[in-house]
């Protein structure tokens, strides 16, 4: 089996929510409380038992109405920062799968609050989510046990418009460049986020942060950095 | 250092310092440590039993494969690859199909609140039944009419309506049309389109 990604396109992305839900399906996870915040987006934020999340951000620019959909979920990095701060604060809570490159939390272990938010803020995309009564930390997990039968995760496999792919990390570099070139002729601002270093690639048409404070890493040094800090750890 | 927030700066400082103290400390951490939970667990579904059924909810009509126990218990449900409307596919709605079968929210007794009264009391489905028949009859009995204005005649009941369900296949909306023709009813309307 070799690495996979996903690759999201936002441009395809209709909000229906059927990836948000089938998560929750799969994995077994409990519905979240809500109250009416004026907006579509439902839950408010992701959790311990919220993996994925479909964001809506909904502005006016030159007096026209903007509406953009951001299916939110880990980003699998090649090297994840916080698989390293977790080892530094010796928490054995994180690994990485070695075939598919899946970043893993194992929610069993209890990680201490103050050794949760070092973790948290070391991830630029905001993924890690704790729970105050289990002291577990929980987030995507690639749906590792569906791909190692040869399965879609569960968000790719109920998407209705194509906007989530999985496969092949090769594969989806290639799918989500081809889609960019395409793209870019109508919406010239169109990129990819942070794809040299992540394996959720996502495709956006407009400045990332109006999409969602966390859809981007910036700046890209900081991965960079964290990319040569293992290397150089690993010789 | 412009235009960098401190939540980036934060990142940096925490970087560089794991960059140092591994490196000095000589830890190799490009070796996988024990594999997760997800990976030691088999596919939840390996030995289910698949049942392909279609989606209760709109007309769209996509294919749901139901995924069932030894003891015959719903254990998931996703949309069906081999389906040729969907294609594997599900909305939000179909997605959360499972949980029609198993929900601890779902209700699973009769419940009755009567005429300005703020309380549900339980009740069995036979008075329920019972109760619903009088109430039609009592209704039907007093706004139905045989002829209209012009004395033709009309046999309608302009004193029920009917609204739904989207939850209904094709052979219940059959039979329970008919029941309501039968009825004389004439307001009859799908929350799909109200």
């Amino acid at each position: 089996m070799a690495d996979k990604s996903f690759f999201i396109d936002t441009t395809k992305c209709t909000a229906c929510r059927g990836c948000q839900i089938a998560c929750k399906q799969w994995n077994m996870n409990p519905a979240t409380k809500t109250t009416q915040r004026g907006s579509h987006q439902n839950p408010e934020d992701l959790s311990f038992v919220t993996y994925k999340l479909v964001r809506f951000s909904e502005f006016e620019e030159n007096g026209k109405p903007v509406w953009y959909f951001f299916a939110d979920q880990c980003r699998h990095c090649l090297t994840p920062p916080c698989k390293i701060v977790a080892e530094l604060h010796s928490v054995s809570a994180i690994s990485q799968d070695a075939t598919t490159g899946a970043v893993l939390y194992d929610p069993k272990v209890k990680v201490g609050e103050k050794d949760f938010k070092a973790i948290r803020e070391a991830c630029p995309w905001d993924i890690p989510r704790w729970d105050d009564k289990t002291q577990g930390m929980a987030k995507c997990t690639m749906c590792v046990d569906r791909v190692k039968e040869g399965l879609l995760p569960a968000c790719v496999k109920t998407c209705p418009t194509g906007a989530m792919n999985f496969g092949d990390r090769d594969a989806m570099l290639a799918m989500a460049k081809g889609r960019l070139e395409q793209v870019k002729e109508k919406h010239p601002k169109a990129d990819l986020l942070n794809h040299e270093y992540v394996r959720t690639i996502f495709l956006v048409v407009d400045e990332p942060r109006k999409y969602h404070t966390f859809a981007v890493a910036k700046p890209e040094t900081v991965i960079a950095a964290l990319h040569e800090s293992n290397v150089l750890v690993g010789s | 250092m412009s235009g960098v927030t401190r939540r980036d700066f934060l990142k940096m400082s925490a970087v560089a310092a794991a960059g140092f103290t591994l490196s000095h400390l000589g830890f190799d951490l490009t070796p996988i440590r024990a594999y997760a939970a997800e990976l030691r667990r088999d596919l939840r579904i390996k030995d289910a039993k698949e049942t392909p059924t279609i989606c209760c909810y709109c007309s769209v009509g996509c294919g749901i494969l139901v995924a069932t126990d030894a003891k015959g218990k719903v254990i998931n449900a996703e949309g069906d690859p081999d389906h040729p409307i969907s294609e594997g596919a599900l909305c939000a709605k179909g997605a959360s199909s499972y949980q029609i079968a198993v929900n601890e929210n779902r209700l699973t007794k009769v419940r009755y609140r009567a005429p300005y009264s703020d309380t549900w009391k339980e009740v069995s489905w036979d008075w329920a039944l019972d109760k619903i028949a009088r109430n039609i009859k009592k209704s039907r009995d007093k706004s139905f009419t045989e002829k209209n204005a012009d004395g033709k005649v009309v046999n309608r009941t302009n004193g029920i309506a009917s609204v739904g369900s989207a939850a209904m296949d094709n052979e219940e909306c059959w039979l329970y049309q008919k029941m309501l023709r039968a009825l004389g009813l004439v307001y009859i309307e799908h929350q799909a389109r109200i």
